[in-house]
């Protein structure tokens, strides 16, 4: 599940802070870690991604690069406010993607925040984004 | 089409000519103040500048920042995570120039071991009757520092544009290096 693209079951990415059209934030939730999205200078970034319904969420997968402090909350519904889920700080990895998996809960969202507080660089990117329901 | 930001922070000792410069670029050569208003914290200016034969951009937001010692702590804390440096000096006076490398090194320690683009402007070279520091020795400094050397004079007009346009387009070639380095690794 952690794999599967998250617009195979009707997510979408409905706020970014950053844009360069050859790398659309849908590169995120495709499954496929060789499109990736892109960070365009200056923190922090941020991006959200909306499910079509409540989704009880255990652990979030990401697989980015130069990402150093993240922080995820959630929504349970749309225009309600977001409550912190999970902050960590990811590794620094050279030539390689930084994969995390990070537990959480096991609460109900709609919509999960991601806020890139830091990076290693002053560009991040971010590869796949995945969840265990 | 990519849109890029970055933070442009404009350091170096009061009256060197750092608001002045900062005014005349964003502006677009229209405002060069005659009278001296002594700039107190950080004033926040920000100019999109088109890359050549491109479509993309880069947004400065640029910090001029206060050179008064006074101001610095305070600058300090809006600073943020800088992104591109410029250290300004006259020519006309050695004073400033040898507080550059104070001012380059404040700036540093707020980058978090990022690494930071900069460039070296010896402004008021309307002044050059009353040169105090030799363009070959600035030249040599900004060198070591990995800085570009520019000479500008805001009153003049002349070259106003030219650090912001170079430190733009290093901005802009280092997300195309990131960008290709990063298409490796997936």
């Amino acid at each position: 599940m952690l794999n599967t693209a998250l617009s195979s079951f009707g997510a979408q990415v409905v706020l970014v802070t950053s844009s360069d059209e050859n790398h659309p934030p849908e590169s995120m939730i495709d499954g496929n870690t060789e499109t990736f999205w892109l960070s365009t200078g200056m923190f922090p970034q941020e991006f959200i991604i909306r499910f079509p319904d409540n989704m009880k969420i255990s652990v979030i997968s990401i697989d980015s690069s130069n990402i150093k402090q993240l922080r995820i909350e959630k929504s349970t519904q749309e225009d309600e406010k977001f409550d912190l889920m999970a902050e960590k700080e990811f590794e620094h990895i050279e030539g390689g993607l930084q994969t995390n998996e990070i537990p959480v809960d096991g609460s109900n969202a709609t919509q999960l925040r991601f806020l890139i507080l830091s990076g290693y660089d002053h560009f991040v990117s971010v590869h796949r984004v995945g969840i265990q329901a | 089409m990519v849109k890029l930001r970055a933070r442009c922070i404009v350091v170096g000792d009061a009256a060197v000519g750092k608001s002045a410069l900062s005014h005349m670029f964003c502006s677009d050569g229209s405002h060069f103040q005659k009278n001296y208003s002594m700039t107190a914290g950080v004033e926040l200016l920000v100019k999109s500048v088109n890359i050549p034969e491109t479509s993309d951009s880069v947004e400065l937001y640029i910090f001029d920042s206060a050179g008064r010692e006074t101001f610095v702590e305070a600058c300090e804390k809006m600073w943020g995570q800088p992104s591109v440096v410029c250290v300004v000096f006259e020519i006309s006076s050695l004073d400033s120039f040898n507080s550059c490398s104070r001012w380059l090194e404040r700036v540093r320690a707020q980058c978090n071991g990022l690494q930071l683009l900069g460039v070296l402007v010896g402004n008021k070279s309307d002044l050059a009757s009353r040169r105090e520091v030799e363009t070959t020795v600035a030249q040599e400094w900004a060198q070591e520092q990995g800085l570009q050397y520019l000479e500008t004079s805001a009153k003049e007009m002349e070259s106003c544009d030219a650090p912001f346009l170079s430190l733009a387009q290093a901005f802009y070639a280092l997300y195309q290096d990131r960008r290709q380095m990063i298409q490796r690794l997936g």
